[in-house]
């Protein structure tokens, strides 16, 4: 038995040495030892991935974008630039590109990024400043001043080019909301009374501390700054504890203990989403480009939009069954909400920042651009012209335009530098008053949470 | 072999005295590498880095500023709040778990073999996995348990919802205890995988356990829980203690259950010391003070090991 | 009373209670099993239905049981090809890219580990050297550093090398270095305890018979060793393909990535799709289990050495 088991265990050893010779052989290295003849990388780091076809992928419409845009720019710049795109988990993007950068390893020559990311990658030197290259071309005077603003890094420069604006709105069910949706708090309490009866919720929003507090982006920042509040003082200073933020945090806490929200709101990942997706929910509160996600859809009347992709809401919106609005505001405040710009930055150590230049001056032309902001960007164009252009008078953008107008809408870290170190600990401590501890002291704790981060300062 | 033949054999002995001095050194040599590079150099940068912290321009040298940072940050005792209540419920429960069990196939069974071959699958499992099962039974509304444990019916008032289930009040100054439904499923989960291992453990140790000594004071008259009061818990004392030790440093340690199964929440119910480093490390890019936490763990850990050790010493010398 | 002693009836409940126990360890991996055949419409049904096997008349019915594999085909995502074996090939990244890859990783690291383990716990085990208790405890206490800080260390080690542009230079090599150094100290410990088990008259006997001591150590000594050798091996494998947050902080691949890493790509957040879930999981888990049923005695002899000593 025992020599059995020495023989066995030779033969196993055996095979395992001759199959750990074999598979390394098999992939060959790849693009690294490309000949120096011929278009050369361009290497980009997008949250999408033009390999991955799965119908059913969170990023399937991004996806889609690059498997079509990918061999339209290899042709437009054939022999020159060879486009290879290298997808990254959107909310570990910044972590690796500072990682790299630090390391000096390899970073692509460009990458997607958001203005909300920008103080963080600053800070820890990972961008180029632009602002030279950026002003020298065309399409810089046709950019949105606040877009630009957005990109601009505490000394000034210009940290990254801003495609698209994202804002926040509330995504409603029409027939949820029969007299309308509420404009103010008291009604939104009220038709939160009147859809509990029927087993159904007021709104669903992002309210769990997943994703570093990414939630405090979202609702929570629309509600803070409809009540006339906000995260900072202007100056840099975290700044929580006013009665506008107070009456914000009351207001949600309402919301939440009375039962007008799902419980799925508090689940992490985005499930919050599910809840509006079969209508349980009336309204949505979130971010402009939740329409990529937020499918497919059934609507309160049965009718369903099925496609699978960003269509389903854009159609449910033509149809009239979804409507975009403001988000609620106490008397004599307007609707606030949160407003980011997402685009391209150029990582420090970018082995050909030409290949990025041209890349972004391809994507500021007309079709382009358009294509670029209707499906990846998911929001507003930061160039003007496109903003004009016909692709963006549809009922989802005019009515996303409206709602725009009528709400004042600003990045929600205003003056904050620390930003990921900021979200953790709104998001933590709204969690906590709204759905943990109702009991808490609203003031003490916002207190006790600007305290903290100003600590750093 | 007689050695009568004189001076050669005399200056091969000799080589082959230096070969066998030197051979020890080579056969280790290759392991000290690896482990100089790949564990002690990566330990000696994480002390430097925890006296650093990155500016634009570079890394800036801030003496002991991270160390009190990490100590001001509210969530760094809360964090070390959710480790113990973690490790006391998970230690406890797989230990009495594992000794329960160990002692149910103490014995000759027919099929002693199949039980333990499928009371080891849960240890084979990766921890990412792990987390990743269970978290599929208590998805809010879609998981199969949440529609027993949602259910108001069966658990007033309003049913319990595993992953957003708010932290019931503290009875102890903000001492997190009783925990979140989550931080006891997330025991519940660690202990799941853990517990073969452990039973393995203490059946192994049980069978070394003399069947006489067990035999004889039957005879006397003690009752099962006597024996097992009595003779086996002092016998087995050592490798309790040792098992004790290794579910602590694993428990300190393993980040990947927490990862999978509840990412730190609901809000930051389930945050642990260790999932607090990642965050700190690798969602806020803070690596400065990452680093501070890293040492902080590391101390506890050598502690650990240095029990363990002294436990099997004296257990080796009682032998 | 009726020819059972009151010990059979013991027994009886014994295996009873065992039985019980193996039930409730083994439902998780059962209703991942479940999951992973539900087809969609039953996965977003509120409130859960165990089985999909409900009809509007009957809460039960198995000939209306809607079993299903989309799970596995959007994991799998079979193609059509010509010229293959099959009729169809697996174009999914995890059976394709990710598995392979786990299978690279675990297979070389436990090779050199079993190897640097082997050579080093036998020099332990055998020899009184100055320094030999300093090293053993310095190899245990070196464990004692969390990974995950490491990791930003040999994240820019890994660069630099990549960046010295070495001949045969690829991130996997590095990423089995690191694997090898993570599982090395626990198994230079565990193969310095199985050495001790053989006596080491039988070497002595080889020696004075004539062999050098480095030929008695691999005609003598090892062979009696492989079992623990063959038990260290699976137990690295095992760990190398279970490890997550390595391999997810350093491979920036998709092609490099392992398995455990690849899982993430299913882990929608946007889609409840709980069923692609468990068939990944299902499809990742399979092989190491399989593995151990086959190979459990030697995975009990290292972790029992592996607990005590270490």
């Amino acid at each position: 038995m025992k020599r059995l088991w020495t023989i066995l265990t030779f033969v196993l050893l055996f095979s395992f040495v001759l199959s750990a010779c074999a598979v390394p052989a098999a992939p060959a290295p790849g693009g690294e030892a490309a000949a120096p003849t011929g278009p050369r990388d361009f290497i980009t780091w997008y949250q999408y991935d033009e390999k991955n076809e799965d119908p059913a992928s969170d990023e399937r419409v991004g996806n889609q974008y690059l498997r079509d845009t990918i061999p339209q720019f290899n042709e437009a710049f054939a022999g020159t630039w060879n486009w290879v795109n290298q997808p990254k988990a959107w909310d570990r993007m910044n972590a690796e590109l500072v990682a790299a950068v630090q390391a000096g390893g390899d970073v692509p020559d460009l990458f997607e990024m958001g203005s909300s990311g920008l103080t963080e990658l600053y800070k820890n030197g990972a961008l180029q400043d632009l602002s030279e290259w950026a002003q020298a071309q065309p399409w810089y005077a046709d950019m949105d001043p606040n877009a630009l603003q957005a990109c601009t890094g505490p000394d000034g420069g210009l940290y990254c080019i801003p495609i698209a604006e994202r804002p926040h709105l509330v995504y409603v069910w029409n027939d949820r909301f029969p007299e309308g949706f509420p404009t103010t708090p008291e009604e939104y309490l009220a038709a939160g009374e009147r859809l509990k009866a029927d087993g159904l919720y007021a709104m669903t929003f992002f309210g769990s501390t997943d994703f570093n507090g990414n939630g405090a982006t979202r609702a929570v920042f629309m509600t803070f700054s409809s009540f006339g509040g906000g995260y900072d003082d202007g100056a840099g200073n975290m700044l929580l504890n006013t009665p506008e933020n107070v009456a914000a945090v009351e207001f949600l806490r309402t919301m939440v203990q009375s039962g007008y929200v799902p419980e799925i709101a508090f689940a992490g990942g985005f499930q919050e989403e599910e809840a509006f997706k079969d209508a349980s929910a009336g309204s949505f509160p979130t971010g402009l480009f939740g329409y990529r996600y937020v499918n497919p859809l059934t609507a309160p009347n049965g009718t369903e939009y099925s496609k699978g992709n960003e269509e389903d809401m854009l159609d449910a919106i033509a149809a009239g069954d979804v409507i975009l609005r403001p988000f609620v505001a106490p008397e004599g405040q307007t609707p606030g909400c949160n407003n980011e710009v997402t685009g391209f930055g150029i990582p420090v150590g970018a082995k050909t920042p030409e290949a990025a230049h041209d890349y972004i001056n391809w994507i500021m032309t007309p079709v382009q651009n358009a294509d670029w902001v209707l499906r990846p960007g998911a929001g507003f164009p930061a160039l003007m012209t496109t903003r004009a252009s016909e692709q963006f008078q549809t009922p989802f953008y005019q009515q996303a335009g409206e709602v725009v107008a009528a709400s004042a809408c600003r990045p929600w870290h205003g003056s904050l530098e620390r930003r990921p170190e900021a979200l953790r600990l709104i998001m933590g401590a709204v969690y906590r008053l709204i759905k943990e501890d109702p009991t808490a002291d609203i003031a003490a704790v916002l207190q006790a949470t600007q305290d903290e981060y100003n600590a750093g300062n | 072999m007689p050695s009568t033949s004189p001076p050669q054999t005399q200056t091969k002995k000799k080589r082959r005295e230096r070969t066998r001095n030197l051979l020890p050194f080579w056969l280790i040599l290759p392991t000290v590498l690896v482990l100089l590079a790949i564990q002690v150099y990566p330990a000696i940068y994480t002390i430097w880095l925890s006296l650093h912290e990155r500016q634009p321009a570079g890394w800036e040298y801030v003496g002991v500023n991270n160390f009190t940072r990490l100590f001001n940050m509210g969530i760094f005792a809360e964090s070390a709040g959710h480790t113990v209540v973690f490790l006391v419920g998970y230690t406890s429960l797989t230990l009495v778990l594992g000794f329960i069990i160990a002692l149910l196939l103490n014995r000759k069974l027919k099929l002693s073999g199949l039980y333990v071959t499928l009371l080891f699958i849960p240890w084979i499992i990766a921890d990412i996995i792990v987390g990743i099962v269970f978290r599929l039974l208590v998805v809010p509304d879609y998981g199969l348990l949440s529609g027993i444990l949602q259910n108001p019916a069966i658990f007033p008032p309003n049913g319990i919802s595993v992953l957003t289930a708010a932290r019931p009040p503290s009875w102890v100054g903000g001492f997190p205890f009783p925990p979140a439904a989550a931080m006891v499923y997330l025991i519940m989960a660690s202990a799941w995988r853990a517990l073969p291992f452990i039973t393995l453990l203490l059946l192994a140790a049980m069978q070394t356990v003399s069947t006489e000594v067990v035999e004889s004071s039957r005879m006397d008259g003690a009752n099962g829980w006597q024996v097992v009061r009595h003779i086996m818990i002092p016998l087995m004392l050592p490798t309790l203690v040792v098992a004790l030790f290794s579910l602590t440093l694993g428990g300190m340690n393993g980040v990947g259950m927490v990862f999978s199964l509840t990412g730190g929440g609901p809000g930051s119910a389930t945050e642990v010391l260790s999932y607090l480093l990642y965050v700190l490390g690798w969602s806020q890019l803070n690596f400065g003070r990452a680093a501070a936490l890293a040492l902080l763990i590391a101390v506890i850990n050598w502690i650990l090991i240095l029990g363990t050790l002294r436990v099997t010493r004296v257990e080796e010398r009682t032998h | 009373m009726f020819g059972i002693s009151r010990r059979q009836w013991n027994t009886w409940l014994v295996n009873l209670a065992l039985v019980v126990i193996c039930f409730f360890a083994l439902i998780p991996v059962a209703t991942t099993v479940l999951i992973s055949f539900k087809g969609e419409r039953d996965i977003i049904r509120k409130p859960p239905n165990f089985f999909p096997c409900d009809t509007p008349e009957r809460a039960f019915d198995p000939a209306a049981c809607r079993w299903s594999v989309e799970g596995y085909q959007r994991v799998l995502s079979p193609k059509p090809s010509e010229g293959g074996l099959l009729p169809f090939a697996l174009t999914g990244n995890i059976v394709r890219i990710y598995i392979p890859n786990s299978f690279l990783y675990a297979i070389s690291t436990a090779l050199i580990v079993v190897f640097l383990a082997g050579m080093s716990g036998y020099a332990f085990s055998r020899y009184r050297f100055r320094g030999r208790s300093a090293l053993l405890f310095a190899i245990l206490a070196i464990t004692g550093v969390p990974l995950l800080t490491n990791l930003l260390a040999l994240y820019q080690m890994g660069v630099t090398i990549r960046r010295a542009q070495l001949p045969f230079y690829d991130d996997r090599l590095f990423l089995i270095a690191v694997y090898t150094g993570f599982f090395l100290p626990l198994s230079v410990w565990i193969a310095k305890g199985f050495f001790d088990a053989i006596p080491r008259e039988l070497e002595e006997a080889a020696v004075i018979d004539g062999c050098s001591p480095f030929s008695a150590l691999l005609r003598i000594s090892m062979p009696l060793a492989l079992p623990g050798l063959m038990a260290i091996f699976l137990l690295t494998f095992v760990n190398v393909w279970n490890e997550f947050i390595a391999g997810y902080l350093l491979i920036a691949r998709n092609e490099l990535k392992p398995a455990m890493f690849g899982l993430y790509e299913f882990l929608g957040q946007n889609i409840i799709n709980l069923q692609v879930i468990a068939a990944a999981c299902i499809l990742i888990a399979l092989p190491i289990v399989i593995l151990f049923v086959f190979a459990r005695r030697s995975f009990f002899a290292a972790m029992v050495e592996g607990a005590i000593k270490g």
